[in-house]
C-alpha cells in the first residue's frame, strides 16, 4: 500500500474508531490529533487507537511515551505503521 | 450470545455463575478458568453438551491470562464476560500475619483482577462491547476483624471497579462488583457449630445465601439489559448492612 493511501486508510480509520464529528478529508496529515490545536481527543480516544493500531496493522504500543510519539499526527501513525518489522 | 469466562470455576460459586450464564441463552458458551482442582467443573462441562468448557487459568500470571484468553478467542471468537469470581482468603490478625499470608491473598483476589481486566480489555474495546463482574465481598464494605488482607484486597477491588468503570463507560463496557455476605459455600463449611450460628445472628434473613442467589445478580448484570448499570456494587447479603 502507499504511503497516500495507507494516510487515507488511518484518517478513516480515526473517524470510524472514536466517532468523530469530523470528515476523514477534514483530518490533515500533521494536524496535531491531542492538546489545544487537536481533535480534542482524551485519553480514552488514545487507549481506543492503539488497541485499533494493533488490531488493523499488528502496532504494538506498550509504553506511555511512545504512544505519545506514534499518535501525534496522522502521519506518525503512518510512520508507526510502515516501520513496524514484518512478521 | 454471550461468550463468558467465569474464573474460579470449579468453587461453589464459579459453578452456579456458570450454570447461570449456560441458562441465560441457549446459545450462551461459557468458559470455566480452572487449576489442578477441576472435577466439578468438568462435570458442568459434561452436563452442558460441549456449551461449557475448562480452561487452565492461574489468575496470578499474566502469562496464563494471555493463554487463556487467546485459547477463547481461537474458539469462540471473543469474550464477551468476563467473571473475575478467583479468591483466596487466609485469616489471622494482622500484628501477626505471616507476610506470606498478606502477599498471597492480595496475589490472587486484587492482582489476579487486575491481570483479568488488561487481558481481556483489549478485545472488548475493539468491539465495543464488555462485560466484567468482579466478586468482591461484603467484608470489602464491612470488614470483620481478622481479615485485614482479605478486605483489603476486596476493597481494593471496588475501587478499582468505580475507576476502570468510569474508563471504559463510553466504550460500550461495563464493570461492577458484586458483594456477597454469608453464602452456602465450601467456605462456610469450616465453620464450627457456634460460629456459623453465631455469623446467622448477625444475618436479618437469619440463613445464609444460597450461590444461585448471587449467581443470578451476576447473570443480571452480564446481560445486555444491564447496560446502563455501571460502576455499581451491589450487595447480596440477606440486609447485613
Amino acid at each position: 500500500m502507499n504511503e497516500t493511501d495507507l494516510r487515507n486508510e488511518i484518517r478513516a480509520m480515526l473517524v470510524e474508531t472514536l466517532m468523530l464529528p469530523v470528515t476523514a478529508e477534514e483530518i490533515g496529515d500533521d494536524r496535531p490529533l491531542f492538546g489545544p490545536e487537536g481533535l480534542g481527543l482524551d485519553s480514552v480516544d488514545a487507549l481506543q487507537l492503539v488497541v485499533a493500531l494493533d488490531k488493523k496493522y499488528g502496532v504494538k504500543i506498550t509504553d506511555q511515551q511512545v504512544a505519545q510519539q506514534v499518535l501525534r499526527s496522522v502521519s506518525t501513525m503512518a510512520a508507526a505503521v510502515t516501520a513496524r518489522p514484518p512478521t | 450470545m454471550q461468550v463468558s469466562l467465569v474464573t474460579g470455576g470449579n468453587g461453589g460459586l464459579g459453578l452456579a455463575v456458570g450454570w447461570a450464564l449456560l441458562g441465560a441463552d441457549p446459545k450462551n458458551r461459557v468458559w470455566l478458568g480452572v487449576r489442578s482442582n477441576r472435577e466439578s467443573a468438568e462435570r458442568l462441562c459434561v452436563e452442558s453438551e460441549g456449551r461449557c468448557r475448562c480452561v487452565e487459568l492461574e489468575v496470578t500470571e499474566r502469562e496464563s491470562w494471555a493463554k487463556a484468553v487467546a485459547l477463547i478467542e481461537s474458539v469462540d471468537g471473543r469474550v464477551d464476560v468476563l467473571v473475575n469470581n478467583a479468591g483466596a482468603a487466609e485469616d489471622g490478625l494482622l500484628a501477626t500475619m505471616p507476610v506470606e499470608s498478606w502477599d498471597r491473598v492480595l496475589a490472587v483476589n486484587l492482582d489476579g483482577v487486575f491481570h483479568g481486566c488488561q487481558a481481556v480489555l483489549p478485545g472488548m474495546i475493539a468491539r465495543r462491547f464488555g462485560r466484567i463482574v468482579n466478586m468482591a465481598s461484603l467484608s470489602a464494605l464491612l470488614a470483620p476483624p481478622g481479615q485485614a488482607n482479605y478486605a483489603a484486597a476486596k476493597a481494593g477491588v471496588v475501587g478499582l471497579t468505580h475507576a476502570l468503570a468510569k474508563e471504559v463507560a463510553r466504550l460500550g463496557i461495563t464493570v461492577n462488583a458484586v458483594c456477597p455476605g454469608y453464602v452456602e459455600t465450601e467456605a462456610l463449611a469450616h465453620l464450627t457449630p457456634e460460629r456459623r450460628q453465631a455469623a446467622l445472628m448477625t444475618v436479618p434473613m437469619r440463613r445464609f445465601g444460597r450461590p444461585e442467589e448471587v449467581a443470578a445478580v451476576v447473570r443480571f448484570l452480564a446481560g445486555v439489559e444491564a447496560g446502563y448499570v455501571t460502576g455499581a456494587e451491589l450487595k447480596v447479603d440477606g440486609g447485613i448492612l
